[in-house]
């Protein structure tokens, strides 16, 4: 029976897993469902990007970005401090970005890709906060946890900004 | 395999058993930040049942309107209509009707059945000694309570609580309909609302999928078990749709957004049949989130009561799982008449009634167990008979709704409005009925009265076929749902008398439930003390004491067949008539009667 305490934190461990793939599953579908509003006010709209609107900002978001691949590799290198820096960074240029963006008539009242972004951004920054609270709670203990959940939160926003920014 | 190959192979694969952690002490461990499903269910039931009283005296309002409209509220209307002179104005009248649908579904029935139930039976039922995250249940039911205040504020704020619905469709929502506050307290009372179900759902799944007990195959977990743990996949898919739909309504009515707003900002898009399109993506599987614990429940207790094995087991999960499939398929059929794409409609209309084959095979199995059963006419059974009865009209009534030519004349009217009450507020209401007389004894370690139990099935059985039947008569007459007043149309009058008939059958159901009151605190305080077995049956949460000790079982039991092991003629042997899940009995039959095995409770 020496063996039982490492096989239970093991199985604790799976289930930690199998319980955060689910949360993750939906997670997805909340954004599934975000994109497919997206889609559908797209579809109904005249032109795209609606007509009079200043080009987004595709280059400072795209280097946000790079704030949450650094995130994610800091996790991967066991350096849940850096990574807590990273996320805090891609916070802080998210909320330039919108002030940016509210200050060139990309807001959030001002047209529909102002307010497709401001959904899909403001809806990921809650979980990428999310996730910084869990790292800064837990820290070192549930590494493998947090790794999983920031490479989906990375994931995520790579695909809103493909669907939002790019194309 | 015989039973003992069985329980070698088990131990071989499980031969470590956890440690058992100890029980709390404080109060505030034991019985308001409790970790402990059981504790966490009661709490959910609780719950509930206040808001199940609160939206229940709602619909008594709505009711006194409709029977008499304009006339002051007797006895409470000074107190909660004042400034009108205790009559229901326009707007309470709206209020009421939202409410009541809001309260009703989200915050009555689904922490009843899913919060109460779930929580309570899943581990017990599977074998286990609590769920796979103790904490996120705990978090789970105090954002249902954050999210019950916040609903409850939407009452005492400026412009009054929300007046959209139960639904809650733009523009009605946003803030050109609802300029108040009150609206923006719900979606955030529903945002809530819905986060506590995922965490539910997830720590269901993951329950169900990891902490089976040793031998607990998917094809030997009552059925209740599978109702929740579909249930489950419907809700971590789906409420995170609505979830979605909420943070655009909020957006829109916060931040100024236009998502489901049409034509006020040229190019911006908006479009309010968007809203309804995510509303009902989760609108539709909600339905079947809110029936398939209820399906479940009465599959077991049928053959329960009926002392038999369910007839068609595998068929009937094979079905559960197909209405699962369908149900994330067929939400169009909401929206007929929004102007859909005929070929689209058609298509939401053939899937519609494909979901009727499986829903029969489950109705099919539930007769077949019947079917010559030597059937035990306990409280629960009443109700379970009864969801059968009122799941039968409710779901035939969805047909012709589910039809485009007859949902174009029968959306919106009182049709709706009774088919929908079948099958959420009847068979839903006698199922959980059904499941509040069969657990509280393992609950509460107290018998309900039989008594008042049978007197309470007949006076809600009866009065509440009279409402919602009623409703179906007066909505094929032409009347609209949510009408002030009806008798401003003069092709309404004449429905004036069977209103008030309708009125009255309401006004018995809700007075009845003073029985069930009266039994459920009765019991609590006073029943006979319940045996471990008082329903001689065979499923794991009966073969620990009523109530249960804090950590389930002592030593985790070890399945070796199905739940519903009736009637079986190994039992004979026993002198009884039904085997335990987890119950050792030789393959040999034995001639004479032997004793009860290991797992009969001391």
């Amino acid at each position: 029976m020496t063996a039982a305490p490492t096989t239970a934190s093991r199985r604790r461990e799976i289930d930690a897993q199998v319980g955060l793939v689910i949360f993750l599953g939906a997670t997805a579908m909340l954004f599934a469902a975000l994109l497919l509003a997206y889609a559908i006010v797209r579809s109904q709209a005249p032109s795209w990007p609606p007509a009079g609107v200043p080009p987004f900002p595709r280059g400072a978001a795209a280097a946000n970005t790079l704030a949450l691949v650094a995130a994610s590799w800091a996790l991967r290198r066991g350096a849940p401090r850096a990574a807590l820096a990273f996320g805090a960074a891609f916070l802080t240029a998210q909320a330039l970005l919108w002030r940016h963006l509210v200050a060139i008539h990309l807001g959030p009242s001002a047209g529909a890709l102002g307010e497709v972004f401001f959904a899909l951004s403001a809806l990921h920054a809650l979980h990428v906060l999310g996730g910084l609270v869990a790292l800064t709670l837990t820290g070192v203990r549930r590494l493998r946890l947090l790794t999983i959940y920031w490479d989906f939160v990375l994931a995520v926003w790579v695909v809103v900004y493909v669907a939002v920014c790019l194309l | 395999m015989s039973d003992r190959e069985e329980i070698a192979s088990a131990e071989g694969q499980n031969g470590e058993q956890e440690e058992i952690p100890p029980a709390p002490t404080g109060f505030l461990r034991r019985y308001v930040f409790s970790i402990d499903h059981k504790v966490i269910g009661r709490q959910f039931l609780f719950l509930g049942l206040g808001f199940l009283a609160i939206g229940g005296l709602m619909a008594m309002l709505i009711r006194w309107q409709l029977a008499r409209p304009g006339a002051p509220v007797p006895i409470v209307g000074k107190l909660l209509f004042g400034p009108s002179g205790g009559v229901i104005s326009p707007v309470a009248y709206t209020a009421l009707f939202t409410m009541h649908g809001t309260i009703m579904i989200f915050f009555a029935v689904t922490p009843i059945l899913i919060g109460g139930f779930g929580n309570f039976c899943l581990p017990l039922l599977i074998g286990a000694r609590d769920m796979a995250f103790p904490r996120l249940n705990m978090a789970s039911f105090w954002t249902m309570f954050a999210a019950t205040a916040i609903l409850t504020a939407s009452f005492f704020v400026p412009l009054g609580p929300p007046e959209a619905g139960w639904t809650a469709y733009a523009t009605l929502s946003t803030t050109i309909g609802a300029p108040g506050p009150g609206q923006t307290l719900w979606v955030v009372a529903i945002y809530l609302n819905g986060a506590s179900s995922v965490m539910g759902a997830v720590n269901y799944i993951t329950t169900v999928l990891r902490m089976r007990a040793p031998g607990m195959t998917y094809l030997r977990m009552p059925l209740t078990v599978w109702g929740f743990f579909l249930t489950s996949i419907l809700n971590a898919l789906f409420v995170p749709v609505l979830a979605a739909a909420m943070v655009l309504l909020f957006f829109d009515r916060v931040l100024g957004t236009q998502f489901f707003i049409a034509g006020t900002t040229p190019g911006a898009g908006g479009d309010p049949i968007l809203y309804q399109h995510l509303f009902w993506l989760f609108g539709h599987p909600e339905v079947y989130i809110l029936i398939l614990p209820a399906w479940g429940i009465v599959g077991d207790l049928l053959a329960f009561f009926a002392r038999k094995p369910l007839f068609g087991y595998r068929v009937t999960v094979g079905a559960l799982i197909a209405v699962v499939v369908l149900s994330t398929v067929v939400y169009g059929h909401h929206m007929f008449t929004t102007g859909m794409s005929p070929l689209l409609g058609e298509s939401f209309m053939l899937l519609t009634m494909i979901i009727s084959v499986p829903t029969s095979l489950i109705v099919f199995s539930w007769l077949g167990t019947l079917w010559r059963g030597a059937i035990r006419m306990a409280t629960p059974m009443l109700f379970c008979l009864g969801m059968v009865f009122t799941f039968g009209v409710g779901g035939l009534t969805g047909l012709y709704l589910a039809d485009i030519t007859a949902d174009i004349y029968l959306h919106d009217t009182y049709f709706v409005v009774g088919h929908f009450h079948l099958i959420m507020a009847s068979a839903l209401l006698m199922s959980l009925f059904a499941a509040v007389y069969f657990w509280f004894p393992k609950m509460f370690g107290r018998m309900m009265n039989e008594g008042l139990g049978k007197l309470h099935f007949w006076l809600t059985f009866v009065p509440l076929n009279l409402v919602f039947m009623g409703q179906l008569v007066i909505g094929y007459e032409g009347m609209q749902r949510r009408l002030y007043d009806p008798s401003v149309y003069d092709f309404l009058k004449p429905l004036l008398p069977l209103n008030r008939g309708i009125s009255h059958a309401a006004y018995l159901l809700g007075a009845a439930q003073l029985i069930f009151v009266v039994n459920f605190f009765g019991s609590l305080a006073r029943g006979a003390r319940a045996a471990a077995n008082p329903w001689e049956v065979g499923t794991l949460e009966w073969t620990v004491a009523s109530p249960p000790p804090h950590h389930n079982f002592d030593q985790i039991p070890i399945v070796v067949r199905g739940p519903h092991e009736l009637s079986h003629p190994a039992a004979r042997a026993l002198g009884r008539d039904w085997l335990g899940q987890a119950e050792v009995i030789e393959t040999v039959p034995a001639p004479e009667p032997t004793a009860p095995t290991s797992t009969e409770p001391a």
